[in-house]
């Protein structure tokens, strides 16, 4: 089994796709701080002052922790998914189409270990995903932007319902916890990425499809028309990643939601396992 | 073999988890309820919008319907009352006449729009006022709640601000907080209650952040500034799963004791539930 994972380990940082998805972030948190600092200065100038004289009159507001906190929180539902999918979805799909598939399944090694030391490099890549993204936003606040406490308001980021504070202690342990929960989040598309793979032979096929549910689901959750639905999708319950930045974290929502992503993940991964195990390899 | 072991193992331990711990999420309770008797004084507060959905042809309230708002508001007994989207004086008095001359109301001007909000209160020597605003005015009353050394006085205001825009709805806020908040200063107990159509919800959602989000964001931080929000532990106040009807109080409000949403009290098609408030000054 450690040799399989060192296989994979090795297929994956010999892949284009890895560097590219942290030069992708990495051009990201560029972007953001350009938005930042020109809005920040825009405040500091007093254009809009009137604009957020309720919700940003503190003088700290504005620091490296609410700006990582806003970076992550973009990039989470829509960026960090689409480098997991890439990775999930060619894990499988991407040797069935170079023709090595076969050759890997023909070693004496159960076909459920192979796979499974796949996954496990996916949710390697997920965490380095998160853990880098998190680490790079919280560097570059530190060094541009500066840190102070974290300060939450109802409504721009739906976090609190009243006014809160979070110390930058506490705050930057947060943000560790963030890179935690948010790979678990994301590996229910990992997961729903790896059964598509051994579904399709084509990687473009598994990561599209893939990409295309969760797309779906997540613009259908946020249409007030279909609110009632929501409660019925994954990535409402992928959500909870996000509980770790409350003043006061909701335990026993976060360990429930927590519970719903592990049974996407593991059942999704178990049905994946059964379908690769008795799979017909005729490439 | 044993990997589809640990699998189905992770499996059964995640559902364990989900099916163990409910997903209510643990708030803060705004004030610690009291349940035993205090000879404090309490004032019994409802807001309502009264109006029936936006997909009807008349949006404002229905006659026939405030013979049960009246039933409600008997049944419920409270000592004042926040109306909104009442045609006119015509449907107070309407109203006023099916609760026995309980209660005594006054209703906002129009300013040219076509319907106002209306606030009702028990105390026969209330005095009332329109808060003015932009859009139609929002109606105040002052009264006095509790008996001798413990009486004060209370400012309640029934306020109602735009379901469509953001900016309206800022605007709108901003003007009656600063009315109210001037009374604050007074001592007087300042309540405000009504449809503020506030899109603000912190329960599993994510959201880039918009310009709808930071209108209605600055206008209830407004709010929050001055007031605290009493019914936020109550759920929501209208159809979709939308909390969008307050009761904000002053900091001198004293102790919330109850606050409720009466789900079923809606007739007709009125897409609001009334919300009570309950504190003891």
């Amino acid at each position: 089994m450690l040799t399989q994972i060192k296989l994979e380990f090795l297929k994956l940082i010999r892949s284009k796709s890895f560097y590219l998805s942290f030069a992708v972030l990495l051009g990201f948190v560029v972007l953001m701080l350009w938005g930042f600092y020109s809005y920040v200065e825009r405040k500091a100038g007093g254009q809009a002052v009137e604009q957020f004289k309720y919700t940003y009159e503190s003088k700290s507001y504005f620091n490296g922790l609410t700006f990582a906190l806003y970076s992550v929180m973009f990039s989470f539902s829509l960026l960090i998914p689409l480098f997991v999918t890439m990775t999930a979805g060619s894990s499988v799909a991407g040797e069935a189409r170079s023709g090595t598939l076969r050759m890997i399944c023909v070693r004496p090694v159960s076909r459920v270990s192979i796979f499974f030391a796949k996954f496990l490099i996916v949710a390697l890549h997920t965490y380095l995903l998160m853990a880098f993204f998190i680490g790079l936003n919280l560097l570059v606040g530190l060094v541009f932007i500066g840190w102070g406490n974290l300060e939450l308001y109802p409504g721009p980021l739906n976090l609190v319902d009243e006014p809160g504070k979070i110390m930058v202690d506490d705050a930057l342990w947060r943000f560790v916890y963030a890179s935690f929960s948010g790979t678990w989040a994301l590996l229910v598309i990992a997961a729903f990425a790896m059964f598509f793979s051994v579904l399709f032979e084509s990687p473009v096929m598994a990561v599209v499809v893939t990409l295309a549910i969760y797309v779906m689901l997540y613009i259908i959750g946020r249409v007030e028309f279909f609110e009632h639905l929501r409660p019925y999708f994954f990535t409402t319950d992928m959500d909870f990643w996000r509980d770790v930045f409350k003043p006061v974290i909701p335990w026993r929502s976060f360990y429930h939601y927590g519970g719903v992503c592990g049974v996407y993940t593991f059942g999704t991964l178990l049905v994946a396992a059964l379908v690769f195990e008795r799979k017909d390899i005729t490439s | 073999m044993w990997i589809k072991l640990i699998l189905a193992a992770l499996l059964g331990l995640s559902l364990a988890t989900a099916l163990r711990f409910e997903p209510t999420r643990g708030r803060t309770p705004l004030g610690a309820q009291r349940r035993g008797a205090s000879d404090r004084p309490r004032l019994k507060l409802m807001t309502w919008n009264v109006g029936y959905a936006a997909l009807e042809d008349d949006t404002r309230a229905h006659t026939e319907d405030l013979l049960a708002v009246a039933e409600t508001i008997s049944q419920r007994d409270p000592d004042a009352v926040a109306l909104q989207e009442l045609t006119g004086p015509e449907q107070l008095k309407f109203l006023l006449a099916h609760l026995g001359g309980r209660y005594r109301g006054h209703v906002g001007r129009l300013n040219g729009g076509d319907r106002v909000e209306a606030v009702l209160v028990k105390d026969r020597g209330a005095r009332f006022a329109s808060v003015p605003t932009t859009r139609a005015d929002a109606a105040s009353a002052i009264f006095r709640a509790g008996t001798g050394e413990q009486a004060r006085e209370v400012v309640f205001v029934s306020a109602h601000a735009d379901a469509f825009s953001a900016v309206r709805r800022r605007r709108y806020t901003e003007e009656v907080v600063e009315w109210a908040a001037a009374r604050s200063g007074r001592g007087s107990v300042v309540l405000i209650a009504g449809d503020f159509n506030f899109e603000l919800s912190s329960a599993n959602e994510t959201n880039l952040y918009t310009d709808n989000l930071k209108h209605d964001s600055e206008a209830y931080n407004s709010l929050l500034k001055y007031f605290r929000d009493l019914g936020r532990d109550a759920g929501d106040t209208a159809i979709n799963e939308r909390r969008i009807d307050y009761i904000f109080g002053s900091p001198e409000t004293g102790l919330l004791v109850r606050a409720e949403v009466l789900r079923g009290a809606a007739v007709g098609r009125m897409d609001h539930w009334p919300l009570v408030v309950e504190i003891e000054l």
